[in-house]
């Protein structure tokens, strides 16, 4: 194998490609990137065997063949690496990488040993635009709980309805919920994708644009994404029926600007106490929310921030977290605050928008 | 014939052989065979990543493998299904059905033969069975934690264990955990050892209701204790019930730190007693009913009277007499029963030498047992020993120069002006009085 390419190009793919390695795996081969040099491409494979990706690249093939190199020492040498081009070519068992000025020479692993990449058959499918998808993921991703003990909560749901996709995720503590469009028509059943390969399709879908066609299968997906094949598992489970928890009419409801409340919340969580509480009141006589967050070793702080309200006054504990969190997923200038009284979830939406909403629980005290 | 199971294990154990560890390890783990069917094993594979790569690196070698186990398999069918637990399953239809009474609860770890109804309330438990009442009516809110303390076998594992029961059946949406510190420290020390801290702690975490037997064995173990300790304050922040059994007041506790102390104090500790002579007589009749065994009531007061002990003891004396009644057919009498529980009686009224005496008070106060018989003046040995001259004179009526004599050979006037001390101080000392009242129960 002898290949010529951009060191940019090279290092860009092979960043992607790393993200996928298994770092401890039971199987050396899984931590490697595995190379193709065949037809003007150089193909990069990697896979922790929940998710894998393919990315190709356009190079100079001196000679065609494969192999397959320890991820991290292959993106390592990279990005250290100056110069405009980079010349590979296999030697015995070594990799032999070199640029204007350095030239590395790379320990293989058994290439035989790679698997292969599953691949959907196109029978079932949607369409969607890139920018779509990305934000359903982003918005709902940071809900999926970390914890092993419900792997259903670990994923986030994808379906669609009436040319709509729906994605949600819960930790059980929180809940968020997203709308966007489709470009095809139909439905899609219930597909469990584990929240950290959504995560890593998210963060190759934020560098195109354009739309993707996503296949899918009981237990697969995979889409491609300009040169890039990604794939991953999807879970076998039932997630809940979340849809019955949230509230259908509120007693209090209050409208902030978004700015103002991320702002409050970033500076109160310098007071919060160890489980970052932070006490939301919401003041009907004075038309204020008033946010405020107390550690007895450090402090404490109060916001004001001045609301449109109707309804009741409450008062109720958040994790302050929890509540910043939800911001992030909310574009407009206004954030509208729904709330059923102590010990009831508090509703996040986007006050000019419906395809978004964040439920969180109250804390106990 | 063999099962498909058994005809995978083997499989297995060859092909082990051919490949190279890491990559059997990787491939073959969680794969299961399903059904063999017209010539085809089916084989469960976790997910399309082995199937694909199965079907084409190693379907060789399974075929093979499986063809040298069985003659007629010709072709593998490979399906995902990650229930690999699915042939337990028949294993289980299979084995014989216990009465569902007596089995412990798996889910749980209760044992649904501990409820209230069959717990004798007394004056030597009422309070602590009220307690344990507020905390079903309101539990997390009430008294949390509720801390049980007291000797052995009166009741105390009973009593949380009808708690955790209690909100099994009525209120089954709670998730009730019960086990023994013991269980609690081995499960840390698996974890640990298997890398699967953050699972443990997860584990516990998600109850609603956590019920723990027998805290005071978690004095011992440093590492266990501090996981409780977080454990104790994540599940209490999230006004979660806590139930805690032990033989001790939580202040009594040996190498017991103070913030779990304090922590244990902030609910509501509750004591047990040994039963008063009318509570062993209700007690011998609630158990002669549940066993449908008919008793006079002069046998049940002899029983009362001889058997001064704890619950399991009178229980204990109780199946000996229901034995011999089946055993016969025919009723037991006073006669009878004198002579069957001619060896229990004696362990009820055990004496207790000077020796046993000192032996558990220095127990107690963590000494060196020989230091009271020595002449030191430290203040850590004089007041246990004080303690003890004021115990054997009190309770034990011995006189005070035996008393010297017996403890080093001391003066008497050294004993007599102890316990005038011990006296004095139990008027206004709080801690002496637990103490004190701690090591009673625990000579009992």
């Amino acid at each position: 194998m002898k290949f010529d390419c951009g060191i940019e190009q090279l290092l860009t793919a092979v960043s992607l490609a790393n993200r996928f390695v298994e770092r401890r795996a039971n199987l050396p081969v899984l931590s490697s990137i595995f190379i193709a040099a065949e037809g003007g491409h150089l193909t990069l494979r990697a896979t922790n065997l929940e998710c894998g990706v393919e990315v190709s690249l356009p190079a100079k093939i001196n000679k065609d063949g494969v192999v397959s190199v320890p991820g991290g020492i292959l993106a390592g040498f990279l990005s250290n690496a100056r110069g405009k081009s980079i010349t590979g070519e296999l030697v015995g068992g070594v990799l032999k990488l070199q640029t204007e000025r350095v030239s590395a020479s790379i320990k293989t692993t058994p290439h035989e040993d790679f698997p292969i990449l599953p691949h959907v058959s196109a029978s079932s499918s949607f369409t969607i635009k890139t920018a779509d998808i990305a934000r359903a993921i982003r918005s709902v991703a940071y809900c999926a709980s970390t914890s092993a003990i419900k792997p259903e909560l670990q994923s986030i749901l994808l379906y669609a309805e009436a040319g709509k996709l729906i994605t949600a995720a819960t930790d059980s503590f929180r809940l968020a919920e997203k709308t966007v469009p489709l470009r095809s028509s139909g439905s899609v059943p219930q597909l469990l994708l584990p929240a950290r390969n959504a995560t890593e399709l998210y963060r190759i879908l934020e560098t195109t644009t354009g739309e993707i066609e996503i296949y899918y299968n009981e237990h697969q997906i995979s889409t491609h994404i300009g040169a890039v094949y990604y794939t991953s598992r999807l879970l076998d489970g039932a997630f809940p029926n979340y849809r019955q928890i949230v509230p259908k009419s509120f007693s209090t409801e209050a409208v902030v600007l978004r700015e103002d409340m991320a702002q409050a919340l970033k500076s109160l969580s310098i007071f919060a106490d160890k489980s970052s509480q932070v006490s939301l009141s919401i003041d009907s006589s004075n038309k204020t929310v008033v946010l405020s967050s107390r550690n007895p070793d450090v402090g404490e702080q109060v916001s004001t921030l001045r609301a449109t309200l109707s309804g009741e006054a409450v008062a109720m504990n958040f994790n302050g977290r929890y509540l910043a969190d939800s911001l992030q997923a909310i574009t407009g200038e206004s954030v509208r605050l729904h709330s059923n009284g102590p010990g009831k979830p508090l509703l996040v939406k986007d006050a000019s928008d419906d395809s978004f909403f964040y439920l969180a629980m109250p804390m106990n005290r | 014939m063999t099962t498909t199971k058994e005809l995978w294990e083997n499989a297995l154990v060859e092909l082990e052989l051919i490949i190279s560890r890491p990559n059997f390890n990787t491939w073959f783990k969680d794969t299961h065979l399903i059904r063999v069917e017209d010539g085809a094993a089916h084989l469960g594979v976790p997910s399309q990543f082995a199937r694909d790569w199965l079907s084409t690196k190693f379907h060789k070698d399974i075929l093979h493998s499986l063809r040298s186990l069985s003659e007629n398999i010709r072709t593998v069918e490979y399906v995902i299904s990650r229930s690999s637990k699915k042939p337990v399953e028949e294993v289980r239809a299979t084995a014989p059905t216990e009465l569902p009474l007596e089995t412990v609860h798996q889910k749980t770890n209760l044992n649904p033969r501990f409820t209230f109804s069959s717990f004798v309330v007394g004056p030597f438990n009422e309070l602590a069975h009220a307690a344990a009442q507020a905390v079903i009516r309101k539990p997390g809110i009430a008294y949390n934690p509720l801390f049980i303390y007291g000797p052995t076998g009166l009741g105390k594992t009973h009593l949380i264990q009808a708690i955790g029961n209690h909100f099994r059946v009525n209120a089954p949406e709670r998730k009730v955990q019960y086990l023994t510190s013991e269980k609690f420290s081995m499960d840390y020390v698996s974890s640990i050892q298997s890398g699967k801290v953050q699972w443990f702690k997860e584990k516990y975490r998600q109850y609603d209701i956590l019920i723990m037997d027998d805290v005071q064995f978690l004095a011992k173990m440093e590492k266990t204790k501090e996981e409780f300790f977080h454990l104790f304050n994540y599940l209490h922040d999230g006004n979660k019930q806590l139930v805690f059994s032990s033989d001790q007041h939580p202040n009594m506790i040996q190498n017991l730190e103070e913030r779990l102390k304090s922590r244990f104090n902030a609910g509501m500790i509750v004591s047990v007693t040994p039963p008063d002579h009318e509570s062993r007589l209700a007690i011998i009749r609630t158990k002669a009913a549940q066993h449908n065994f008919f008793v006079g009531d002069d046998v049940m007061e002899y029983l009362a009277t001889t058997v001064e002990g704890n619950v399991r003891e009178l229980e204990g004396a109780l199946n000996t007499l229901l034995i011999q009644f089946e055993m016969r057919g025919k009723p037991i009498t006073v006669a009878d029963a004198k002579i069957l529980l001619r060896g229990a009686g004696a362990v009820a009224k055990k004496a207790i030498s000077v020796q046993e005496v000192v032996k558990t008070i220095a127990n107690f106060y963590g000494i060196e047992e020989t230091s009271i018989y020595e002449k030191t003046r430290r203040k850590e040995v004089v007041r246990p020993r004080q303690v003890i001259m004021f115990l054997l004179r009190e309770d034990f009526h011995i006189s005070f120069p035996t008393i010297g004599d017996k403890l080093g050979g001391r003066d008497h006037t050294t004993v007599i002006h102890s316990c005038e001390k011990i006296k004095n101080d139990l008027h206004s000392d709080s801690l002496l009085n637990q103490e004190i009242h701690q090591i009673r129960l625990m000579l009992k």
